[in-house]
């Protein structure tokens, strides 16, 4: 391995169907990640997506949570 | 008395699957440290075929992965999906046949494994009407959860349902192309795959298997059990939203770092190397978004032992996703690999990350299911102590024998020839062996404690009649 091009080095003629498949799908994945960071990061959203933080306990009033003991407390 | 919930859910099969989750737990683990003594005092194979180390190595591994560790993620998505929704299970008599066909897959893998039925695929060793069999049993699983989530009254689907979705998606993929095969009889039948590619799938299927039905579900546990008993909702759900798309994203790469210097390509392990260490980012930060939920109540931890569990799970989640990343590098990976290293790391894992977590997630289910107080909040603490402390001195001694066995064995003379025969350092290994089997006893004497607190709670339970008067109420207008 004598240099970076080296390394990277592609043979393009030897890429068979399955080797593409796999190349387009992990770019386009790739890429998808890159839009959901875009997405969940973008101030805009930040209120609509931390108030989903609640949904656990939308439904408290059917149990009596907090109660010491039940709560592994002695 | 949480009336309500027997009213609006469907808890039947939510109990079912988390009384026979703890019953599974103290039989993996009665199996593992019997294993893991047989190890140490070989006399204790007994000259018996079925009780030999190969055959019954397979028997813990299932037993405490998919018995224990199926039956808590059953019980787990099953009661998280109905009260995240607001809705009942879409279908109970398919809950009451995944329940009855769960435990009928592990009936046979009781039966077939010491009689040495297996297609000799590590995690996956049951044989092709077994796997058929599962697939079946995870389809319903799989099927019934998505339904409930499609009938839910909420408009957003919590990150915990995500995890599961992830993990039940996954596993059908992965679980049918590992297990493809040609019988050739009732009880024997080959892989389609050979060679190399042989190999590949099955830590494909072998990776992930950690990665999406002992991380992905048991964070799924963790997403939900976590804020419910801290009684504070998770530190960021933006965090928590990265964390399971990096997560499905990540994993699937990973299984080529088991295969370095094989026959495998070489360009696949250091891609499996690579991503490794990349997962090390949203895996801590899934284990610092759990953590933090507890910010401004950490004295809870003084005084909530269910608590505990959960958070030193996470502890043990954040370690063994680090410590697994730097054992795929090929540098470190050259020492460790076909060492007791993997054993121990596998352990921090298994008995720190996943039994903690299904642990603390189960005695909180326990109180809520029942409509009781745990029988003995005393019993529970003893029962954190005596799993930590076995935990701690298992994999420390995994890691000393396994560093000690990869240092012998690539140890050279000023000839160029092995300074150690391989018998002197199985020979070295003794001691720790018989310190893994201690710290395993003590893991299972907790365990067995639980048992015991779990079968007396649903005896309170009963002899209160708590159950019987929360069914009995009626419904809610």
């Amino acid at each position: 391995m004598n240099s970076l091009s080296d390394y990277f080095h592609t043979d393009w003629q030897a890429m068979t169907v399955n080797d593409w498949i796999g190349t387009i799908l992990t770019v386009v994945v790739f890429v998808l990640m890159v839009v959901a960071y875009f997405l969940v990061f973008r101030p805009k959203n930040r209120d609509r997506l931390e108030s989903m933080k609640h949904i656990p306990f939308d439904d408290d009033d059917d149990d009596d949570e907090g109660t010491g003991a039940r709560d592994g407390r002695p | 008395m949480d009336a309500n919930l027997e009213q609006k859910y469907d808890l039947d099969v939510v109990r079912w699957f988390t009384v026979m989750a703890v019953v599974y737990l103290v039989v993996g683990a009665a199996v593992g440290v019997y294993i893991a003594s047989e190890l140490a005092w070989p006399a204790l194979n007994f000259d018996s075929p079925y009780l030999s180390f190969g055959r019954l190595r397979p028997l813990h591994t299932n037993a405490v992965i998919f018995a224990f560790g199926g039956c808590t993620l059953m019980a787990t998505a099953f009661y998280t999906v109905q009260r995240t929704c607001g809705v009942r299970l879409w279908s109970p008599r398919l809950a009451r046949f995944t329940f009855w066909g769960w435990n009928l897959v592990i009936l046979l893998a009781v039966i077939t494994l010491p009689l040495g039925l297996t297609q000799s695929k590590e995690y996956a060793e049951l044989e092709w009407p077994i796997d058929i069999l599962i697939a079946v049993v995870w389809l319903a699983f799989t099927i019934n959860f998505i339904m409930t989530i499609a009938r839910r009254k909420t408009s957003h689907i919590y990150v915990s349902n995500w995890f599961f979705l992830g993990m039940m998606v996954m596993i059908v993929y992965l679980h049918v192309v590992n297990s493809l095969a040609i019988p050739v009889g009732l009880f024997k039948s080959y892989s389609i795959f050979s060679g190399v590619q042989d190999a590949m799938i099955q830590w494909w299927w072998g990776h992930n298997a950690v990665g999406f039905y002992l991380t992905a579900g048991f964070l799924g546990i963790m997403y939900y059990f976590v804020p419910k008993q801290a009684g504070r909702p998770v530190y960021s759900y933006r965090l928590s939203v990265i964390h399971f798309w990096s997560l499905m994203f990540g994993y699937v790469w990973l299984g080529a770092h088991h295969l370095q210097y094989t026959a495998l390509p070489d360009w696949t392990g250091s891609l499996g190397a690579a991503v490794s260490i990349a997962m090390i980012i949203p895996s801590w930060g899934g284990a610092v978004n759990g953590m933090m939920t507890l910010s401004g109540a950490w004295d809870r931890l003084r005084t909530d032992y269910v608590l505990r569990f959960l958070i030193i799970a996470l502890a043990f989640y954040a370690m063994s996703t680090f410590e697994g990343p730097v054992m795929s590098l090929k540098t470190v990976n050259a020492l460790s690999h076909y060492t007791d290293w993997t054993i121990g790391h596998v352990h921090s894992g298994a008995l720190g990350w996943v039994a903690g977590i299904s642990i603390g997630a189960i005695y909180h289910l326990m109180t809520r299911l029942y409509h009781t107080e745990m029988y003995s909040i005393r019993l529970i603490n003893l029962h954190f102590w005596t799993a930590t402390i076995g935990t701690v001195i298992y994999i420390v001694a995994m890691w000393v024998s396994g560093i000690m066995q990869g240092l012998m064995w690539r140890a050279y003379d000023e000839y160029g020839t092995l300074a150690y025969t391989f018998v002197e350092s199985v020979d070295a290994m003794h001691p720790y062996y018989a310190m893994r089997a201690t710290g395993g006893m003590i893991f299972l004497f907790g365990a067995v404690i639980m048992l015991f607190n779990v079968l007396m709670t649903v005896r309170k339970s009963l002899a209160e009649g708590n159950l019987d008067r929360a069914r009995a109420l009626p419904a809610p207008a």
